[in-house]
């Protein structure tokens, strides 16, 4: 608050806010340069991202001197780095001013914090994929993915944050951001640890109201988190290697598409709900176009949230996406063809001939220890019009097995 | 026929008899014979009394002694082995203007397509930029476009297919017409044993046949042998590989079994459809062998054709299938890979599977379901490293292991033997080495005659 007051102050916070916007652009655009993620840095996926794998690991690490930073000025965040914020701020300049409407709502941006946070215990934070930071990079994902309505709606949400801003001045940061709620909770929460330690009697003009109703909705979050993991099912669709088991996956991932920006086969596209609304806009593994190279890591380096497990390449090599299974009724070698393009085209050589029948007849072999589930073999099978070798996700596997 | 009395004589006994004039019309029909073919079916020719130089022991070993070989003839171009590779170098070499000259060991071209019956034609077409487009052009694509002229003669031959198979028959004639019409002079039976050397090049090559052991020479070889004999004799770098040797038969009748009945036995498929009514083609794969070890060879044949005959027996004692026959095992044992040529250019598995055009690109390869792009195939592939006065073609071009896998079907070697065949023919009208062949002229030789080069 004092430092807006001066012109010096101003032009420090505004040249802050230029470089966090440059910062931000860079993190999103060169991943082979920097593997770390631009979403990384916000507070809210790193407690989330804490809460639900339960592990903290370098990811959750960057997102913790933002919180505490956050201690000692209110809001700093989205006064000095969050680009979504700049980019409404630089909105509200060219457009004439407008009445504050809004000034009576609620703080529904403490319940979406609060209600995420309490999800993110059970292992499913429900409105994490709100974060700005997640926004703004879905919106630069966009474009590297193949024109769909998923990505498309994945690259509408910095557009959209945008145009509730034009509607309603500032609403958004002030009201409805989820970072923007955690960050005040927690101030709320320094103060009224400061009242408790100084002994005060509550302050009633500035509530520090925390407990009761925070706890409610805490609570409520938590209940609809578990819900949600036990109501998903049917067919889960495959997902990055490494990925978390699929409820919590599909909880934790903030979709903010880096992993969908990054991948060189793609082959990672948002899934439009087919596999349940509980997976919507998350990644799902399609070998249409390729397969997941072997010398490749890149979305486990840069998601932000943990969804997709923070792996070196020597790990991630040994991360199954699924089994892949041969249909003996459509191989050609199957079939007395001389056709072994699947058994070439495995980068882990877990395919071999076997012969059957006293040696009549053979069949591709795959050795289960071997497969990753990359879909290379997926990807080259020549038959049509489905392939008869496939990649199958890994409950069903267990399911049959 | 040893009876002293022949018909004449005793048609001479009945008119003498007075039964002449019933038999008139008869006698006259057979004297119009007798002045056409005058020649009896036996009869003696005088043994060519030829010099003999057999092998004899000298200190417990066998010797060969020196001797000097009857040269058969002088060409231009020789390719041995009438394989798909070769008979395609042969008509490319002789349609170009060259003198062209092709030996085969057995009595027909084709080589495991025709007397392997291997039969399907595979990775003939390619999809670029999302469109299917057949690669085997040139001469082999004008060989399967014959076969439409006949009737069950190819399947799988259209618009929208790929990958046909062709009736062995149908093929091993048109492939005679077409190398006639080319005038290839042709040598059936003989088998090239080995290499005639003048420095670091090859001059000809020694065959041998029913009419002893004879010299051809030429101003350039294609070795199309499969199994690089010829490059291997000549001391080039090559390398080698065991593969599967298998063996392919027919099943006849087909049409008057119960599929049905045969598929609750256990039986899925009774093999793949033929351009002939009731015939189908059967695989059988093989184990890993070395196909230049003629007793594996040899055990490989005994075995294979008794798993054969049992397993159809077996078939015909089933309930739906005591119709069926066995209409034949190939009579060429199905050899996969054995010599690969360490060429000027090994292509990789790796360099067809992200496809970039070469300077020198002679043909293209085919996917093997035309579902992906096609592979270029450098000159390079087909060029000894060192040696001169050769090229080789087919499945013995220097390639990789998995690339062996597209390199070896029926469908390059057509595209890599039309290749060989015009780049020695250029190489006789420019009076080149082949390793200095004008790749442009190559390519504009090869465009004219229809080949696809991306």
């Amino acid at each position: 608050m004092t430092t807006g007051s001066n012109g010096r102050g101003k032009r420090l916070r505004a040249t802050g806010r230029w470089l966090a916007l440059v910062a931000s652009v860079a993190l999103v655009l060169p991943w082979w340069v920097i593997p770390v993620p631009l979403a990384s840095f916000s507070p809210l996926v790193a407690a989330c991202s804490a809460l639900a794998t339960q592990t903290v690991g370098f990811i959750v690490l960057l997102g913790v001197p933002v919180l505490a930073l956050v201690l000692l000025s209110p809001r700093w965040f989205c006064r000095y780095a969050c680009p979504v914020g700049l980019l409404l701020e630089l909105q509200g300049k060219l457009r004439p001013k407008a009445a504050l409407r809004w000034l009576q709502w609620p703080f529904i941006c403490r319940l979406l914090a609060v209600l995420t946070l309490g999800g993110a215990c059970m292992g499913y934070p429900f409105f994490i994929w709100l974060d700005p930071l997640a926004i703004f990079s879905g919106f630069f994902s966009a474009w590297r993915t193949p024109l769909t309505v998923a990505s498309v709606c994945a690259g509408l949400a910095l557009p959209a944050a945008l145009l509730v801003d034009l509607l309603l001045p500032k609403v958004w940061c002030s009201r409805l951001c989820p970072l923007g709620g955690l960050q005040e909770l927690l101030v709320l929460g320094g103060r009224r640890l400061r009242q408790l330690l100084r002994r005060e009697r509550p302050d009633h003009e500035h509530p520090a109201r925390l407990g009761r109703r925070s706890f409610l909705v805490a609570c409520i979050g938590a209940a609809a988190g578990a819900a949600t993991r036990t109501a998903q099912g049917q067919t889960p669709p495959l997902r990055p290697p490494g990925a978390l088991d699929e409820t919590r996956f599909t909880g934790v991932c903030v979709r903010c598409g880096s992993c969908v920006r990054v991948c060189p086969s793609r082959i990672l596209r948002p899934d439009l709900g087919e596999h349940g609304l509980a997976g919507l806009f998350a990644p799902v593994v399609r070998f249409t176009e390729g397969y997941c190279r072997e010398n490749c890591h890149r979305c486990n380096m840069v998601c932000p949230s943990g969804a997709i497990t923070r792996l070196s390449l020597d790990e991630k090599r040994r991360r199954v996406i699924g089994p892949a299974l041969v249909d003996l009724d459509l191989c050609l070698l199957a079939n007395g063809q001389e056709c072994t393009t699947c058994i070439r085209a495995c980068p882990y050589e877990a395919l071999t001939i076997q012969e059957i029948a006293g040696g009549l007849s053979v069949k591709p072999l795959l050795d289960l220890a071997k497969c990753t589930g990359c879909g290379a073999c997926e990807l080259a099978c020549p038959t049509s019009p489905r392939p008869a070798i496939f990649v199958l996700p890994k409950p069903s596997v267990l399911k049959a097995s | 026929m040893n009876n002293p009395m022949t018909r004449r004589k005793l048609f001479q006994i009945l008119s003498a008899a007075g039964l002449g004039p019933a038999f008139a019309s008869r006698v006259v029909a057979d004297e119009s014979e007798h002045k056409t073919k005058k020649i009896p079916e036996i009869q003696p020719i005088p043994v060519e009394n030829l010099p003999r130089y057999p092998a004899f022991i000298r200190d417990g070993k066998v010797i060969q002694p020196e001797r000097p070989l009857p040269v058969f003839q002088e060409t231009d171009v020789l390719v041995v082995g009438g394989g798909a590779a070769g008979w395609a170098a042969a008509v490319s070499a002789a349609r170009a203007g060259a003198k062209t000259m092709i030996v085969e060991r057995y009595g027909c071209f084709g080589g495991l397509w025709t007397g392997g019956i291997v039969l399907v034609v595979i990775s003939t077409h390619a999809t670029e930029n999302g469109q299917m487009l057949q690669v085997v052009r040139g001469i082999g694509g004008e060989l399967l476009d014959r076969h439409a002229k006949f009737d069950n003669a190819i399947v799988n031959r259209g618009e929208t297919k790929f990958n046909p198979t062709t009736d062995p028959e149908a093929t091993m004639f048109l492939m005679d017409e077409m190398i006639q019409e080319a005038k290839v002079k042709t040598l059936f039976h003989c088998w090239a044993t080995d290499v005639i050397m003048d420095g670091g090049a090859v001059r000809g090559v020694v065959f041998d046949s029913k009419a002893g052991r004879q010299a051809i020479l030429a101003k350039a070889v294609v070795d199309t042998t499969g199994d690089g004999d010829i490059f291997a004799a000549a001391g080039a770098e090559h390398e080698q590989r065991l593969h599967a040797i298998g063996l392919v038969h027919r099943l006849g009748n087909v049409d008057r079994a119960d599929h049905a009945a045969l598929k609750k036995a256990g039986y899925k498929s009774l093999g793949a459809i033929e351009p002939q009514p009731s015939v189908r083609w059967v695989n059988l794969r093989g184990p890993s062998a070395n196909g230049l070890d003629i007793n594996e060879l040899t055990r490989l044949q005994f075995e294979h054709r008794n798993k054969i005959w049992n397993h159809v027996q077996k078939m015909r004692k089933t309930p739906g299938g005591e119709k069926l026959f066995l209409l034949q095992t190939a009579p060429q044992i199905g050899v996969r890979t054995t010599r690969l040529l360490a060429g000027t250019h090994q292509l990789t598995y790796k360099e067809s599977r992200e496809p970039r055009k070469f300077p020198d690109t002679i043909a293209v390869g085919g996917a093997q379901n035309s579902k992906h792009a096609g592979w270029p195939i450098p000159y390079g592939v087909m060029l000894p490293k060192k040696l001169d006065g050769l090229l080789t073609a087919g499945r013995s071009i220097s390639m990789d292991d998995k690339l062996v896998e597209d390199g070896r079907l029926i469908g390059a070697c057509l595209t890599t033997g039309h290749a060989a065949g015009a780049a020695a023919a250029v190489a006789m009208k420019d009076g080149c080495r082949l390793r200095d062949v004008s790749i442009p002229k190559l390519q504009k030789l090869l465009r004219e005659q229809g080949a696809y080069l991306g």
